[in-house]
């Protein structure tokens, strides 16, 4: 590929049709976009690449994600819960990053689980485990939105259930 | 914004059943969704209390929570599942539940257990669920949990039950957990609710005094098995903070590690086995496997302090004789060694949970440290001094140090046998030295041989080797060689004893014998016993041998060998049957020592068995190519250049080179047939050389050699037959006296009655059969059968040729033809014992023919018809050549017309 003549310029288009130039190392952070570059070969460089599932802002703050992390050496995906074990801790560039609005923060999981930007994913994830962190199940719901279908009894169950699990 | 609303699902779903509540398992909310595969990925993050909570928020939730492989996997970085058993536990249920379904339809028992039980056998989960969701709602079902086919879980036993209640439990509680599908989440539940309240205590304690553990618990056995399971537990703890609680963990382990240490080493101060040392070792073990004990106990163990009390390695060398080695000191030395080894050994039993492992180890590093230190230097000196000391002492100790370790009494419990850990100690003595001393061996022994040959030529050409006396054939070849191989064979059979000497002297020690007899039979008794005689290979008479004291074959086989050289005394000058006895002692000791290493097995016993086929490959070369042939080659030279006319003495019925060249092809048959016994012994028997591989170098040049001795035997067999002739040839031409068979008429008419015993062979005749049986039986056994044959045949064809030339130098009167026709007879006689079928036709012929001289000369018409008949004498002779042996008699001019008009009469009265 013709990498010599300066970073190449990926055009994308957001959903609400804001066109955004992206150099293309920091484009390929996204794994979707990465493979269909390579799918489609020279020819796609030129053309825009729709973005469908994304708005403009925060198609944005995925990028600047991407910038800020395009020299990470691509992720090893060898035993999953090793690699959990030792991602658990957010770095502080990202702690700031995402300390966005709820929606903001579900907006950008969601755009990185369709881009297949798995790093970003994951700093999400654990954004949004320590949200869940300490809270009880009636706040857990209003967080996240979650319409209770079970009867008090059926609650209680569930807890003595689960006992062994509760903090002492 | 419109796309907020991804899931178009109802705002609300009435909460009436449970049913439709699971129906519709999605997440309703009004703003963003999250995809069930990113909250799948969100709860891998939370604790568990939280995902605990979590479940509790709705249905849908639920489900994700408690999906089995989330509890599966922390059960399996714990490695506390087990795949095997989750399967077999499952199958189980599964056939289980059909019989009962089976058996619950049979007894048209109730239908809605049955039919519950028929929908659910093939998804787990889903009977779990349907089974909770039973419970839930009909909490007291005893009858149907019996039948269900599941081992009933207590689950709310063990939660009713405080982890404070009943500590004991707590300490099994990773024990106990059992793999089954579905169950995992409960499992785990156990474990964690009897570990975490620990864990996490340990993890915010700020001294070491402070956690609950050890108020819990009070002795440091319960102590270190809680923190022991605590390291498995911290194990699926990956939540935020957790590497700072596992850092904390092993830390308060390494403190409480240090402390039960520094009691371990006080109990061994003051050595109090059954004590301290026991009861830390214990929970040492049970803390971490109790390395840090071990590495202790074997650390500060006294025996590597006094090893200078165990033997200095030079006694070896200081109480020998110049360029000799004893190996008496190293023996004590080892001995000494295996006292103390053994009596560590019962220590470590009493004081280790481990005993094996810890024996093994404490083992390497006598190894490393005392045994090494006496081997190298005692291997580097004498390598310096000689190298024949060298090679004895290199095999010698690693004998010995075989020896040692398979008479270690080791603690069971090893999951390796004792002989690979002897490999394995030995490799790691010996490896350093092998390289040197495999090249070492085969370079003594090439050089030796070839020291040897020469030596032996050279001593040879110093004396006159034209005095050559030489031995009459008579005795029973065969007999004497089978003897003498059957001995040659025992000794051979007979292991190396590299230092018999040294092995020899330790059987009067008394206190050897008393307190080790193993040790010391090891040593003597030999594995002479176990080596597998090699059936058919030899004659039977060895067999009566084998049992004999193995010292008695080496004189036997001396004596033999002295006997054997003195009869061969005739081929001296040719090649020696001691050189080559002794080229294969010296190729058995070494190769006996070679062979030792084989045994370690990997590269340095593929190298050690390769170097093994290359001494035998040597010991062939020396022996074949220096040895054999070069005397085959002289005894050839002798034979052609024999004259029969130059030769003085024809008394001897005998042709001296002749009789030189089958003693040589005899014992050049018995050399390839040590060779060959000594092949199969030494290489082929401990599975050294392959028999069946044809590329095996020692196989091709064993076969070589035999070829090499074939063509040998066969050109000077060549070279005998002709010579043989030649006398056979002189002696017609000079023992023969015209009387033989034309005796003076008057001789016979005077002496014919007193003369009677006369009637027989003539002496030529008796010398010539002599002469050639002699040399033809020589050969009987001493070659091929096939080569045996073609030279008996052309002995026999060339000796009727000779037969038929000197007839028809004589005249033979009617009285003489007696004396011919005896003659005729004898050497038919002769001819019968050779076996020839072909061979008999000629000398039968050759029988009739003598007949015509027996005629008398009145009946020449009858004689006419004799000579005609060439069926009578089988195809031998035609009609003209019969006629041309008539003519050989003394009256042929007299009887000449008559036999001429009875043969061609009727042409002449045709004319």
């Amino acid at each position: 590929m013709s990498a010599e003549n300066g970073p190449t310029i990926i055009t994308l288009q957001s959903n609400d049709n804001h066109i955004i130039g992206v150099e293309r190392a920091v484009a390929e952070r996204s794994m979707l976009i990465k493979n269909m570059l390579e799918d489609l070969g020279e020819s796609a460089l030129n053309q825009t690449v729709p973005i469908p599932n994304v708005t403009e802002p925060v198609l944005r703050k995925v990028i600047e994600w991407c910038e800020h992390h395009k020299n990470d050496p691509p992720s090893t995906n060898e035993d999953e819960l090793d690699n959990r074990k030792k991602t658990t801790d957010i770095d502080e560039w990202d702690q700031k990053f995402m300390q966005v609005d709820q929606e903001m923060l579900f907006e950008i999981i969601l755009a990185s689980n369709y881009l297949d930007i798995k790093p970003l994913l994951d700093v999400g994830c654990k954004t949004v485990a320590n949200m869940i962190k300490g809270k009880s199940p009636e706040e857990i719901r209003k967080t996240f939105n979650i319409t209770n279908d079970f009867t008090p009894e059926e609650e209680e169950q569930i807890r003595r259930e689960n006992e062994w699990a509760e903090d002492r | 914004m419109a796309t907020y609303n991804r899931t178009p699902q109802p705002a609300a779903l009435p909460k009436t059943s449970i049913l439709s509540a699971l129906r519709a398992t999605s997440m309703i909310e009004s703003k963003t969704a999250l995809p069930a595969e990113v909250i799948v990925s969100i709860l891998d993050y939370l604790s568990v209390p939280d995902l605990m909570r979590f479940a509790r928020t709705s249905s849908r939730m639920r489900e994700m929570v408690y999906d089995d492989t989330r509890w599966v996997a922390r059960l399996k970085n714990m490695g506390l599942w087990n795949d095997l058993e989750a399967k077999r536990r499952f199958e189980e249920a599964v056939r289980r539940k059909r019989d009962a379904a089976v058996r619950t339809a049979a007894n048209g028992g109730s239908v809605s257990s049955a039919d519950k039980e028929g929908i659910t056998t093939i998804f787990d989960a889903a009977i779990e669920e349907e089974r909770r969701l039973a419970a839930a709602t009909q909490p007291p079902r005893q009858p149907d949990a019996t039948t269900d086919g599941f081992e009933t879980l207590s689950l709310s036993q063990s939660q009713s039950k405080s982890p404070m209640e009943d500590p004991t439990a707590l300490l099994n509680i990773l024990k106990n957990v059992r793999s089954v599908r579905g169950h995992a989440r409960q499992e785990f539940g156990k474990v964690y609710g009897a570990l975490a309240p620990f864990y996490f205590d340990l993890a915010q304690a700020k001294t070491h005094t402070e956690p609950v553990v050890f108020k819990v618990f009070r002795d440091p056995e319960k102590q270190a098995q809680m923190l022991s399971n605590l390291q498995v537990f911290s194990k699926c703890d990956w939540t935020d903070g957790w590497s700072q609680r596992v850092e904390k963990l092993s830390s308060m382990v390494t403190i409480f590690e240090g402390a039960v240490l520094r009691e371990f080493e006080q109990g061994y101060e003051f050595w109090d086995v059954d004590g301290r040392m026991r009861r830390y070792a214990h929970v040492l073990y049970s803390l971490n496997g109790g390395s840090a004990a071990t590495d202790l106990f074997i650390q500060k163990h006294p025996i590597f302090n006094d090893r200078e009390a165990l033997g200095n390695p030079i006694d070896c060398i200081s109480q020998a004789s110049p360029d000799d080695i004893t190996l008496e000191p190293s023996r004590a030395f080892f001995e000494l060694l295996l006292r103390k080894l053994n009596e560590q050994s019962s220590n470590i039993r009493r004081i280790f949970p481990q005993p094996a492992a810890v024996f093994w180890a404490f083992v390497d590093k006598v190894r490393e440290d005392i045994i090494m230190e006496y081997a190298t230097p005692l291997l580097d000196v004498t390598h310096d001094r000689h190298t024949a000391v060298y090679l004895k002492a290199m095999s010698g100790l690693f004998e010995q140090c075989m020896q040692f370790v398979q008479s270690l009494e080791s603690p069971g419990g090893s999951n390796l046998s004792v002989e690979d850990h002897t490999r394995a100690i030995c490799l790691k003595v010996f490896e350093p030295h092998m390289d040197l001393y495999l090249q070492e061996e085969l370079e003594n022994f090439t050089s030796y041989a070839e020291r040897q040959v020469t030596d032996w030529e050279q001593k040879l050409s110093e004396q006159d080797a034209t005095v050559e006396s030489f031995y009459m054939g008579s005795f029973n070849r065969q007999a004497d060689k089978n003897d003498f191989l059957s001995s040659f064979k025992k000794v051979v059979m007979m292991p190396v004893s590299v230092l018999p000497s040294a092995f020899g002297s330790s059987k009067p020690t008394p206190t050897v014998t008393a307190t080790n007899p193993a040790f010391r039979s090891s040593i003597a008794g030999t594995p002479a016993s176990s080596r597998p005689q090699t059936p058919g290979l030899g004659n039977p008479s060895e067999r009566s041998g084998s049992p004999l004291p193995p010292e008695v074959p080496t004189d036997e086989l001396k004596a033999k060998a002295a006997l054997m050289a003195n009869r061969l005394e005739g081929i001296k000058s040719l090649f020696s049957i001691e050189v080559a006895l002794d080229l294969v002692h010296a190729a058995k000791e070494s190769l006996g020592r070679a062979a030792k290493f084989v045994q370690l097995g990997g590269q340095v016993g593929e190298e050690a068995r390769e170097q093994c086929e290359a001494i035998f490959v040597a010991l062939i070369k020396v022996l074949g190519q220096t040895h054999v042939k070069n005397g085959f080659g002289k005894a050839v030279n002798h034979l052609s250049r024999y004259n029969p006319r130059e030769i003085s003495d024809h008394s001897q019925t005998a042709v001296v080179p002749l009789v030189m060249f089958i003693e040589l092809v005899n014992v050049g048959d018995i050399i390839s047939q040590m060779i060959d016994v000594f092949y199969e012994q030494q290489l082929a028997a401990p599975k050294i050389a392959d028999k069946n591989d044809f590329m095996d170098p020692a196989g091709l040049a064993k076969r070589k050699f035999e070829q090499m001795l074939d063509e040998s035997v066969a050109a000077g067999l060549n070279k005998g037959i002709d010579v043989l002739m030649d006398e056979v040839e002189y002696l017609c031409a000079t023992t023969q006296l015209p009387t033989d068979y034309n005796p003076p008429p008057s001789s016979s008419h005077g002496n014919g009655l007193s003369n009677g015993s006369d009637i027989g062979p003539t002496i030529t005749a008796r010398r010539i059969t002599e002469l050639v049986s002699s040399h033809t039986k020589m050969l009987t056994g001493s070659t091929e059968k096939t080569m045996l044959d073609v030279f008996n045949g052309e002995v026999g064809l060339r000796l009727f040729t000779a037969l038929c030339k000197h007839l028809k130098r004589q005249r033979i009167s009617t009285e003489g033809a007696v004396s011919l026709i005896a003659d005729m007879t004898m050497y038919f006689e002769y001819i019968r014992t050779l076996k020839n079928q072909d061979l008999l036709v000629y000398f039968k012929a050759l029988r009739e023919l003598s007949q015509i001289y027996l005629i008398d000369a009145r009946h020449a018409k009858e004689m006419a018809t004799i000579i005609a008949d060439s069926d009578r004498f089988g195809g031998v002779f035609r009609a003209e050549e019969v006629y041309e042996y008539a003519e050989r008699r003394a009256d042929w001019y007299q009887v000449k017309r008559d036999v001429e008009r009875a043969m061609y009469g009727l042409e002449c009265q045709i004319m």
